[in-house]
């Protein structure tokens, strides 16, 4: 994927995310829904901005901790 | 020894363990005040034997350094030292400082006085005439290493070395500052306390570690060196916000919680990253160097400095947690072991190294030394033990149900005692350390292989 | 994102960096440990919500989501100038260091959008105690526009002597910045 394929996925990802966070969904919706979007931006950035599409075994390692992470998020955002 | 100014360090090691000596026997006489309480009440009140015990502890641990630093930096930089007769001289101001130290404590004089009087902060109780003194060695002592790095060789491990040394002596001058406002007081304290040992020092350990490492393993410096800098930026990195964790409760805004909670969390890092670096050295290594008890000394500060700076120091350091415990016998267990493991281990480990070559003496005496360690160091763990449960009891009484201090203090009496039992030991193998590296003249398995076959 | 693995990494394999990591191992320390304390301060106000989540939704609905929005897309779009600068460093220095300029300068019309927004606060009479939600709010906005702040310092320094490696760091702080922040907006501003 190239630079600017990659910002302009950024782009449409925020305003997708704009669109989730105005269109009233559920709260469960809502909140896997904007941490779907921004863990995607996350892989996009790490990979192709800071290249780490060259060493899979740590791209691998970051998606790891952040799918754990994001669930984290969700947990305890849909606990409270 | 390559050069011959390396000798230096010898002074500097002598000085050293006397203080080391003093340091633990003040360390036993208060563990035998809190057993019985009027011990020496007269002679030697329990906050002066404090004073005593860790003023002598940080200066012998500085002395210490000092020493590793004119033992290692002449083979670092292939230089024999600037100016010898500076580094004697920076070693009487010390000496002579820190008499002036235990005679003003003991004597009380010049209570009050602006610059006679001791100062009554904990590790920074020296009268106003020692800190300058202090300053002044300090200074002597950089000019001397800087000059002597500057006209060699440039090494990692002395780069960081140096970085460590520049920042411990320019973060003492916060010493001097003691504003009136109690809050704001503890807040520069701690600059010079925590940064200390969460900070500088942890660079001067990283740095001797991985000279020790280097000789005594032959692992390639290029390896040793992506490790200490490694080491560095997460000591650095975790260490200086780090200090948040002791601005929970002294005044400082809320935001300092959570600050001090997350950065100190993370200083368990650098801590971890030290001991795998000193385990991998090691393991990698392909040199079989005879001095096993300076790898055992190594080795042991590497593990120890991360039980007792990492994980105890974790145990209490998130508010919720500290905000139970602060002050409390877990501070102290943690400070001993983080002390012991981290400082006294890395000062004995550069000792047992040196030593032999100083006196020019190649069977050193592995045996007793290696004893020693084990036998000081079961002490401390077990001492580590005994404050723990100490603590977390006193913890529960005394913050938990809200009982009186003293009503709880009486209760802890048992762990109290085995608290002094541990420090016979302690003693006993801090005095069998010295004699095992000062006086047999030859190595005891020696003895076996003189007997002539039959 | 702590990578509890980061720390025997750099002897995985001295020659190479960490493992084949994509340039200095020490930038990756960084974004590692960065990222592990932002992390901490997010699970911690996520954390905290659960005592009063009510009191948090309140104090959340005074923050300009609108200006953080704007914000992502900023930052991503200074994210991909800075990226493509790194790679025309070698060969097209005055292209890389035009493109830096203009990183560095979207950079601050981030901090401008964030300024705004304090102000708004400020002036409603909003700080650190008000509310647990705006202590972590001001820490972990506040420690991200020091990073912003630093990273712009860093490109504009790196473009004086344009040379590959100093603006691959550069870069790399910098899409260190964007990472952060994009943990950081729906926690903080979102949900
Ligand atoms: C190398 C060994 C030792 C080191 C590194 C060391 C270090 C320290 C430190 C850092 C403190 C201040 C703790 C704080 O502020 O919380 C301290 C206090 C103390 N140490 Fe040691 N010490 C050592 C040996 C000993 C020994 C052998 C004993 C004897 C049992 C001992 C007994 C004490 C006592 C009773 C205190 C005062 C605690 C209080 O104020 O309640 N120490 N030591
Ligand atoms: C070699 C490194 C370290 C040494 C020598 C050391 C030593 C000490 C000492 C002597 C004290 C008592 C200070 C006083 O109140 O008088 C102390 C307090 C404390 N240390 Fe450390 N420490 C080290 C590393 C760490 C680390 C890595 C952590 C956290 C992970 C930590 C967490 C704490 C905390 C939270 C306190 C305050 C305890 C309280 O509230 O009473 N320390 N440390
Ligand atoms: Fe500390």
């Amino acid at each position: 994927m190239t630079l600017h394929r990659t910002w302009a996925a950024l782009v449409a990802l925020s305003f997708l995310t704009a669109a989730l966070t105005t269109a009233n969904p559920t709260r469960a919706a809502l909140v896997m829904g904007v941490l779907a979007l921004a863990g995607l931006k996350y892989r996009l950035i790490l990979r192709h901005y800071l290249e780490l599409w060259q060493s899979p075994a740590w791209a691998r390692g970051f998606d790891l901790v952040l799918a754990l992470l994001l669930a984290s998020f969700a947990g305890l955002l849909l606990a409270g | 020894m390559k050069y011959q100014t390396q000798k230096i360090a010898l002074a500097y090691f002598a000085v050293a363990m006397a203080l080391f000596a003093v340091q633990v026997t003040m360390g036993l006489v208060l563990g035998y005040i809190y057993i019985q309480p009027n011990f020496l009440s007269e002679i030697l009140p329990f906050n002066v034997g404090r004073m005593l015990h860790t003023n002598s502890l940080v200066v012998w641990l500085l002395l210490g350094f000092f020493g590793a630093a004119y033992y290692l930096v002449p083979e670092e930089s292939e230089r024999e030292i600037h100016s010898p007769k500076l580094a004697y001289l920076q070693l009487a101001i010390f000496v002579l400082g820190t008499a002036g130290v235990v005679v003003t404590y003991l004597f009380n004089l010049f209570d009050g006085n602006f610059a006679l009087g001791n100062e009554g902060r904990e590790f920074l109780e020296q009268p106003k005439w020692v800190k300058v003194g202090i300053v002044v060695a300090a200074l002597i002592f950089l000019y001397n290493i800087t000059m002597t790095v500057l006209a060699g060789k440039k090494t990692a491990i002395t780069n960081i070395l140096l970085l460590g040394l520049w920042a411990l002596a320019l973060l003492f001058l916060f010493a001097f500052y003691n504003p009136s406002n109690l809050a704001l007081d503890k807040m520069y304290w701690w600059y010079v306390v925590h940064l200390w040992v969460e900070g500088t020092w942890e660079l001067v350990m990283a740095s001797i570690l991985a000279f020790l490492m280097l000789k005594l393993t032959g692992v390639d410096r290029e390896v040793v060196e992506k490790w200490l800098y490694v080491i560095a930026a997460l000591a650095l990195f975790s260490g200086i916000l780090g200090t948040g964790h002791h601005y929970y409760w002294i005044g400082t805004p809320g935001y300092w919680q959570w600050i001090g909670s997350i950065f100190s969390s993370l200083e368990i890092v650098p801590f971890f990253a030290m001991m795998s670096f000193a385990f991998v050295m090691v393991w990698k290594g392909r040199r079989d160097h005879p001095n096993k008890a300076a790898l055992l000394w190594s080795l042991g500060c590497a593990t120890l400095a991360f039980f007792g700076a990492g994980v105890w120091g974790f145990l209490h350091t998130l508010h919720g947690v500290n905000y139970y415990s602060h002050g409390t016998q877990i501070t102290a267990a943690h400070g001993h072991l983080a002390f012991y493991g981290a400082y006294v281990c890395l000062n004995l480990a550069i000792i047992t190294y040196a030593m032999p070559a100083l006196r020019g003496r190649d069977p050193f005496n592995q045996v007793l030394n290696m004893a020693s360690f084990w036998l000081m160091s079961a002490g401390v763990v077990f001492m580590t033990f005994t404050l723990t449960f100490a603590g977390t009891v006193q913890t529960h009484l005394q913050r938990v149900n809200g009982e009186a201090y003293m009503d709880v203090q009486d209760q802890l009496w048992i762990f109290y005692a085995m608290r002094f039992g541990s420090g016979v030991a302690v003693v006993l193998g801090a005095v069998l350390f010295i004699y095992s590296v000062s006086f047999p003249r030859r190595e005891i398995i020696e003895a076996g292989v003189k007997v002539p076959a039959e | 994102m702590p990578a509890p693995h980061a720390v025997s990494s750099p002897d995985a394999a001295p020659d190479d960096g960490a493992g084949g990591l994509p340039g200095e191992v020490m930038i990756w320390i960084l974004i590692i440990s960065e990222l592990a304390v932002f992390s901490a301060g997010l699970l911690a106000l996520l954390a905290g919500r659960l005592t009063d989540p009510a009191g948090f939704a309140e104090a959340q609905s005074h923050l300009h989501r609108v200006g953080a929005a704007v914000n992502t897309v900023v930052l991503v779009t200074s994210g991909y100038l800075a990226a493509v600068a790194a790679h025309k460093a070698g060969h097209r220095p005055t292209v890389a260091r035009r493109l830096l300029m203009l990183a560095a300068g979207l950079g601050a019309v981030f901090l401008a959008v964030k300024a705004s927004e304090y102000i708004d606060l400020f002036t409603q009479g909003i700080g650190t105690e008000t509310h647990p939600f705006f202590t972590f709010f001001y820490l972990l906005t506040g420690f991200h526009a020091a990073h912003v702040l630093a990273g712009m310092v860093l490109l504009m320094v790196v473009a004086i002597r344009l040379a590959p490696r100093p603006v691959g760091v550069a870069a790399a702080f910098w899409h260190m910045v964007d990472l952060v922040w994009v943990l950081l907006v729906p926690v903080v501003y979102l949900l």
